[in-house]
């Protein structure tokens, strides 16, 4: 059996406390500023990787970060685990109920916020491959890929801005929240089907297996999952100890179903997508258990994998400056639009759509854990990750104030009157 | 020719002028004739007994010899016998008779066929245009109600609902009924997870319970209440499933609703939300108020 040696296992802790450390501090700092803490974890792992300590001091890079070894791998595989542990957290967030509940301004907003983005990147990548690097293969899997990175949200992020908006509980906030729970799992699904398409061994029949193994997981755990979670939820809330037995189930349970995905032909990622919304409905999930889970995820194996991304990708040798602006454009302009034409033809004011429209537009982590994926998997390069990464923060960084902008004082005194009557 | 429905039209949830009954010739038939009477007499409104099926001798005597047996003869009271689907026939001829009140049975929980197809009783209560009464446990010897629970949602119906709901305690003659104030946030804990300390935290979950307690406080005040004293609750959990369990778990009688905003259709009943939760396993007798202003 391969085992880790002592000298790798002092290596791994010491390359996991500094990132849990140096992203803590960091993360602090963003919060303080009223910066997305995603931002602070990304910068300490540039910090820490090729781009700034790899180059000035690349000995001390090399023995915390070595590129091989035991420790390299036991780092991945976590870095793996956490991001299916932070999909999972994410699939509990999505509650189609509330999405139901809006009526027609939220289908139209969350349909057009992703309809508009994904054809505009589709045709964006598909005609101009070239732009981003890319030859003629997976031409079609990579224009599928860009689409549905541009019509991706990042509910955290939005829920933040909302909070200090005072905005979470009002209509507005509601539709933005909704929509953007529906574009998250249209946006994770469509995703796995890019990623099992990938392999290249797939025949014609595969793929259309593929789609069926999606759709049938899909409902089955949306459907008769949901319901039989539901059911022993609270037997295992009663009868295990608490919260340690919910816990080690609900995460017990996500990691099978990743695992039943991965070893389907689909990523580990829509199995703990599909487990966590069919987990996080359960009306029986106490308050108490899931901040739990939700503090164990974001603070511990969130922080890790935000950092490593640092450590992979060097972020000054792969900047391509009109890569990063034209990203930047299609993104802005193609969620903007349609997330502000849906809640237009939803009934809201011209102000408050455009409001929406910069509400959604931000991307945040998720986009950062599609992109890591996509680079993995070999279906986008370093230039296009690191132009999606700074989207990203930067979608997450203006989403607030623009929306400020668009719902100036005198909304807030109005909707405050129109409550108050 | 087309139904002159204008007097629908702004017509307030309350008083229930004109109470109508749903009957199917079933065993439960005489308890629920006998709790209509009591509701009849309580409001004192006009009564519509609604069959669906063909009007033959042998219901037409069983009804008559029940409603002698019952005492109904001292009350005013119309039957209406009509032939076709059972659901929209109640529910055209509840807006042809400007019905304020309609009156069901229903059991607590269907079988799952009929939960997700919908049963008559749940489908009405989904879709009537009057405010709807739902009996679980109609009997023969009814009682007053006298726990009464309303849910208080942020939606502009729940003012009417309110004040519905105090025009039904005040005949009852109940000293108080609870409003509930359901909080759900669980899209807070994540944010917070993320980005929060641990004052930050209970600031905003205070802020947000504050100004759901003082909007409902605002909705209160504006109720001449006559005696009726009205206590606000706040129960954390998901709408409609939190009120149900609360209702059920401090043996109230009736759980008040607003009538639904959307058509409600089976998505509603898999992704179960709001109101299809108390359908879904009803924890005592329910009102959906239907307020048409």
């Amino acid at each position: 059996m391969n085992v880790i040696s002592h000298h790798e296992l002092v290596v791994l802790l010491i390359g996991m406390a500094s990132m849990l450390i140096l992203s803590r501090i960091a993360s602090e700092l963003a919060r303080s500023v009223k910066f997305p803490v995603v931002m602070g974890e990304i910068i300490i792992g540039i910090i820490l990787g090729p781009t700034i300590l790899g180059n000035f001091a690349p000995e001390v890079s090399a023995y915390m970060f070595p590129v091989s070894g035991n420790a390299t791998i036991a780092l991945n595989g976590i870095t793996m685990v956490a991001v299916i542990m932070m999909l999972f957290v994410a699939g509990m967030e999505v509650q189609l109920p509330v999405v139901l509940k809006q009526g027609k301004a939220a289908v139209l907003t969350s349909s057009l916020s992703m309809i508009i983005p994904f054809v505009l990147g589709f045709v964006t990548a598909w005609y101009y491959p070239q732009w981003f690097g890319r030859t003629e293969e997976y031409k079609l899997l990579f224009a599928l890929f860009f689409g549905t990175a541009l019509s991706i949200s990042a509910l955290p992020v939005i829920a933040r801005i909302l909070i200090d908006m005072g905005l979470f509980k009002t209509k507005i906030g509601m539709i933005i929240i909704a929509s953007a729970m529906f574009n998250d799992l249209l946006g994770w699904l469509i995703f796995s089907f890019i990623l099992s398409s990938m392999d290249t061994t797939n025949t014609g029949n595969e793929f259309t297996f593929t789609i069926i193994y999606i759709i049938g997981f899909g409902l089955f755990m949306l459907t008769i999952g949901r319901k039989i979670l539901d059911k022993i939820m609270p037997w295992m809330q009663q009868k295990l100890s608490w919260p340690g037995g919910v816990l080690s189930i609900s995460l017990g349970i996500c990691f099978l179903s990743a695992a039943f995905t991965e070893s389907i032909g689909i990523h580990a990622i829509l199995g703990a997508f599909i487990a966590g919304i069919a987990i996080g409905d359960s009306v029986h999930l106490k308050e108490k258990a899931r901040e739990i889970i939700y503090q164990f995820v974001t603070n511990i194996f969130a922080p890790l994998f935000f950092v490593s991304i640092g450590l992979k990708v060097n972020f000054i040798e792969n900047f391509n400056g009109s890569l990063v602006l034209l990203v930047l454009v299609v993104a802005y302009i193609g969620k903007v639009s349609g997330a502000s034409l849906g809640a237009r033809l939803g009934g809201f004011t011209r102000k408050e759509s455009l409001a929406v429209g910069f509400g959604m537009n931000a991307r945040g982590a998720m986009e950062i854990i599609l992109g890591t994926l996509a680079l993995q998997a070999g279906l986008i390069n370093e230039p296009v990750f690191v132009a999606l990464v700074i989207m990203a923060l930067l979608t997450s960084l203006t989403s607030g104030p623009m929306m400020r902008l668009f719902l100036d004082q005198s909304y807030f005194n109005n909707t405050k009157q129109i409550e108050n009557n | 020719m087309e139904p002159d429905y204008t007097k629908l039209k702004k017509r307030p949830a309350y008083p229930f002028e004109t109470v109508a009954v749903a009957i199917a010739f079933s065993p439960r038939l005489e308890a629920i004739l006998m709790e209509t009477k009591r509701m009849v007499n309580m409001f004192g409104s006009q009564l519509v007994i609604i069959h669906v099926g063909k009007k033959d001798t042998h219901h037409e005597e069983v009804l008559d010899k029940l409603m002698n047996k019952i005492g109904f003869a001292k009350i005013k009271y119309r039957v209406i016998w009509m032939e076709g689907e059972p659901i929209d026939t109640i529910l055209k001829l509840c807006k042809l008779n400007v019905v304020d009140l309609l009156i069901l049975g229903a059991l607590e929980k269907e079988n799952l066929y009929k939960y997700y197809v919908g049963s008559i009783a749940r489908t009405i209560s989904r879709r009537a245009k009057c405010s709807v009464l739902l009996l679980t446990n109609p009997s023969i010897n009814p009682k007053k109600m006298r726990k009464i629970v309303v849910n208080g949602v942020d939606n502009q119906k729940t003012i009417h609902t309110l004040k519905t709901t105090h025009y039904l305690a005040k005949n009852e003659k109940i000293a108080d009924f609870t409003v509930v104030q359901e909080v759900n946030t669980p899209m807070l804990s994540m944010t917070i997870a993320e980005s929060g300390t641990e004052p930050e935290v209970s600031k905003i979950k205070k802020e947000m319970q504050e100004e759901d307690f003082s909007r409902l406080n605002v909705l209160i005040n504006s109720i001449d209440k006559q005696g009726v004293n009205i206590e606000l609750k706040i129960v954390k959990g998901k709408p409609g499933y939190a009120i149900s369990n609360f209702a059920r778990q401090n043996h109230y009688d009736l759980i008040v609703f607003n009538s639904p905003d959307t058509h409600l259709g089976i998505f509603d009943r898999i992704f179960t939300h709001d109101i299809e939760y108390v359908l879904a396993d009803m924890p005592c007798n329910l009102l959906i108020v239907h307020s048409r202003v």
